[in-house]
């Protein structure tokens, strides 16, 4: 009896672990699944019951001028944002990658925009993108020092050249950007434009009129008249803000993968007398490539979702400007002034869903035909 | 001689890294830094944009201190008491030919902020006070010839009530240049510089430094309840948070657990479905969630008294109590380890549970470091799903949902102090625990590859 007792909890004891889990799944998950497909076919505002409509609602989304904007905005982001946050990834990972002291401490600073809530990044952002803010300030800075900078520019490449052809003279092999005469040639062309601009023989420009460029609260588009590729001035702010928050995060995968590379391909790639840049190509990045394909894959999926940012920043930029797929759901679910279209948001977010599955399984076919060569 | 020259290359190859690192380091946090401090600031939109701040001068503390004893005795946190009696002096320069003025002094009848403050203020400081007459002190010829002014006066208490706030406005006539007074003044080129304006001069050191944050919570009050609003949404998001911690610490152990270690039927099955459900966004399942959570869980929650689990902690939590990504988070690390111990316990006649909760768990503790780490920071800054759930009252909101309404109230009159402020709060939390369990972010992220 006790033994029969013993074996019934032995065998229930992985359902019995699962449960809790297993609630969520099928209540918060498999449930709303399927719900979501038998709503986007009813015309539904939450309190009456649903009625049955057909394909009504996909073909009305057809249709809606402002979802076609909104797939066009998702599509733009989550491209650009991928690829470009990506990139980053990897280039902060592999200026981190280094044995010097105080690389924890770099390492910390660089992971900070990650930790914070997507909230209180995009305020910031919003208040740096301002009429009057830290970027168009930077932005006049840039554009009244105009002379200092070009001075400083000038002075590095006739440090830097003079430095590399004293070395060539001396018939030894020295690349044009060796860092070490480069730190040299930053540390005294910093100094002497200093010494310039404090002498008063290099100014600033005075007069011009400061850049006033408004970020948010415009329908602006870059490049001007490409209606559609142009990305709006509010959407490439949010892009901006996306790609800063996110990098530090992949970074630190890219970090881990970096670490893991024996240091034998190292060795063997520089006995054969391949530069930095060959050895980065023809052995890091295939060693990496698992983790590129993990990096995208979450990067597609958290970029095509996108929504806290549009929906902070709110009416401080024209919605047409900045309205993704989920955000397009959000609102005809909760619309401010009229009843709840459920049916759309449903159809919607059906069409989210089905666009975030093909464009993941597109990316890892990708991925696999590349494996071939 | 060849031994020197590469030692000094060596030398500068380390000075670009590190150049190279602080760059960067300025693009990683500068504008954190910059928020951070221009939150302090009393317009955070100044044109030119300062690193120099007002609120951070000694002078200015020494000052804020000194008036506020003058206030009320104290000096930290002042108010304007009856029989307070406030000294001030100001300082105004004039060009050569030009007869100074003696300025005009006014305690004005004014409100920072939203309406919601007015209704706070129960007694203004512009009835119950007193301003003397306004004396010359000083008088110095510069080389230029433009002379330079000082004027003092003193603000007396007349009535018996204690105001929580001493606004002050000094008007001089155009061309008459504002030097410097007692404190710094909050506006000091109102109106093309006819005006200084203070807006409490007997605020105390800490309201006067931390201006922004002390308007963030003393300016917020739920209409219907009258609580503080921001007060209840970081206790709002620190209970949610610790609860939530909680939950997916013991379930995804028990999920995690199940799905490396047992073997039973429909394992395979829940795995997939797991790993899709991780891919399918958030905006697929909330508007069912929605009508669960309204409906109280198919009616359930009624057996506790409860009608629907919307606007309220309950909601949230029930909704959230394990995620999918930390349930795989668990797995990965569970079936990392050896199954030796496993198999011993198992011969000593061990049970499934004693296994997990005597053996494993307590193996685990490097992971469900890292989870409560992560799931923290995912509660923390969880914005979706709360703006579906939480909408009236405000006091129900969490700290993210607090903010927005903070930005659509503020930010129409482009009054960043308090938003700014707000967001350095709501920060705050984050980066102690990042700085503290620093490892277990960078472990948590790296060893499982899936952010909380």
């Amino acid at each position: 009896m006790l033994l029969l007792r013993r074996s019934i909890k032995e065998k229930t004891a992985p359902y019995v672990l699962l449960s809790p889990y297993l609630f969520m799944l099928f209540v918060f998950f498999g449930y709303a699944f399927l719900r979501c497909f038998y709503f986007s076919f009813t015309e539904y505002d939450l309190f009456a019951p649903p009625q049955w409509v057909g394909f009504k609602n996909y073909l009305n989304l057809i249709q809606d001028f402002q979802f076609g904007l909104a797939l066009k905005n998702s599509l733009q982001f989550a491209v650009i944002v991928t690829t470009l946050q990506t990139v980053l990834a990897l280039l902060l990972a592999v200026i981190l990658n280094q044995k010097i002291k105080g690389i924890r401490f770099f390492r910390a600073l660089y992971y900070m925009p990650s930790i914070t809530s997507s909230a209180v990044v995009t305020l910031i952002f919003m208040w740096l993108f301002q009429k009057k803010g830290l970027v168009n300030y930077l932005l006049t800075s840039l554009k009244n020092g105009y002379r200092i900078i070009a001075v400083f520019f000038v002075l590095l490449l006739m440090f830097q050249a003079f430095l590399v052809i004293g070395e060539k003279l001396k018939k030894r092999p020295v690349s044009c950007f060796e860092p070490s005469y480069l730190f040299l040639s930053v540390v005294l062309s910093f100094m002497v434009t200093f010494f310039l601009v404090k002498t008063g023989i290099v100014t600033m420009v005075e007069g011009l009129p400061p850049v006033e460029t408004v970020w948010l609260n415009t329908k602006k588009i870059w490049p001007r008249n490409h209606r559609l590729f142009g990305i709006s001035y509010p959407l490439g702010s949010i892009m901006l803000l996306n790609i800063w928050t996110t990098a530090p995060t992949f970074m630190l995968l890219y970090l881990a993968g970096l670490q893991d590379i024996p240091k034998e391909l190292y060795e063997a790639a520089a006995v054969d007398g391949a530069t930095k840049v060959k050895t980065f190509w023809y052995v890091v990045r295939p060693q990496l490539r698992n983790i590129t394909f993990l990096v995208v894959t979450m990067g597609l999926i958290s970029t095509l979702q996108m929504f806290d940012q549009v929906a902070i920043i709110g009416d401080q930029a024209p919605l047409d400007a900045v309205i993704t797929l989920a955000y397009y759901v959000y609102i005809n679910a909760f619309p401010s002034s009229v009843s709840p279209k459920i049916g759309m948001a449903s159809a919607a977010a059906v069409f989210l869903g089905l666009l975030t599955l093909i464009i993941v399984l597109i990316q890892r076919i990708v991925v696999n035909a590349g494996e071939g060569d | 001689m060849l031994e020197i020259k590469l030692k000094r290359h060596r030398w500068y190859k380390v000075g670009m890294v590190y150049l190279v690192l602080l760059l960067v380091s300025i693009l990683a946090i500068g504008p954190f830094f910059f928020g951070l401090l221009s939150s302090l600031k009393d317009n955070p939109l100044e044109w030119p944009p300062k690193l120099t701040v007002n609120q951070l001068k000694p002078a200015n503390w020494v000052a804020a201190f000194r008036l506020s004893k003058a206030g009320c005795g104290k000096g930290f946190f002042g108010e304007f008491a009856p029989g307070a009696v406030i000294p001030f002096q100001v300082t105004y320069q004039v060009p050569a030919g030009k007869e100074p003025v003696i300025p005009q002094v006014v305690v004005p009848k004014r409100v920072p902020g939203t309406a919601g403050a007015a209704l706070l203020i129960e007694h203004y400081a512009a009835d119950y006070s007193r301003v003397s007459a306004v004396q010359e002190v000083k008088r110095e010829i510069l080389a230029d010839h433009s002379i330079r002014v000082t004027y003092e006066f003193t603000i007396h208490h007349t009535g018996d009530v204690v105001c929580d706030r001493l606004p002050l406005d000094i008007t001089v006539p155009l061309g008459q240049q504002f030097v410097g007074a007692t404190i710094d003044p909050n506006r000091p080129n109102e109106r093309l510089g006819r005006v200084q304006s203070w807006n409490n001069l007997t605020a105390g050191v800490i309201p006067y430094i931390f201006y922004n944050y002390h308007r963030v919570f003393s300016e917020n009050y739920s209409r219907t309840t009258g609580k503080n609003l921001f007060t209840s949404w970081i206790r709002n998001s620190f209970i949610i948070c610790i609860a939530r911690v909680l939950t997916n610490l013991l379930f995804a152990s028990m999920a995690g657990f199940a799905l490396a270690r047992l073997k039973f039927r429909g394992k395979n099955t829940i795995f997939l479905l797991m790993l899709f459900s991780m891919m399918i966004p958030a905006q697929v399942t909330f508007i069912s969630n929605y009508l669960v959570l309204r409906d109280g869980v198919f009616g359930l929650s009624r057996i506790f008294g409860v009608n629907t689990l919307l606007n309220s902690y309950s909601g949230l939590i029930v909704s959230g109590l394990v995620s999918a990504s930390s349930v795989f988070i668990m797995k990965q690390f569970f079936e990392g380890l050896s199954s030796s111990l496993e198999e011993a316990a198992r011969i000593d006649g061990a049970s499934t549970y004693q296994i997990l909760f005597r053996i494993f768990l307590p193996l685990a503790k490097p992971a469900l470091g890292a989870l409560t780490i992560l799931t923290f920071q995912g509660v923390w800054n969880e914005f979706f799903w709360p703006l579906v759930v939480l909408t009236s009252p405000q006091d129900r909101f969490t700290l993210t949902i607090g903010l927005l309404s903070f930005r659509r109230m503020y930010g129409v009159a482009f009054d960043w102090g308090p938003i700014l402020a707000g967001s350095v709060i709501s920060a705050l939390p984050l980066v102690v625990l990042f700085v503290v369990f620093q490892r277990y972010f960078v472990e948590g992220i790296s060893f499982t590859g899936v952010k909380g």
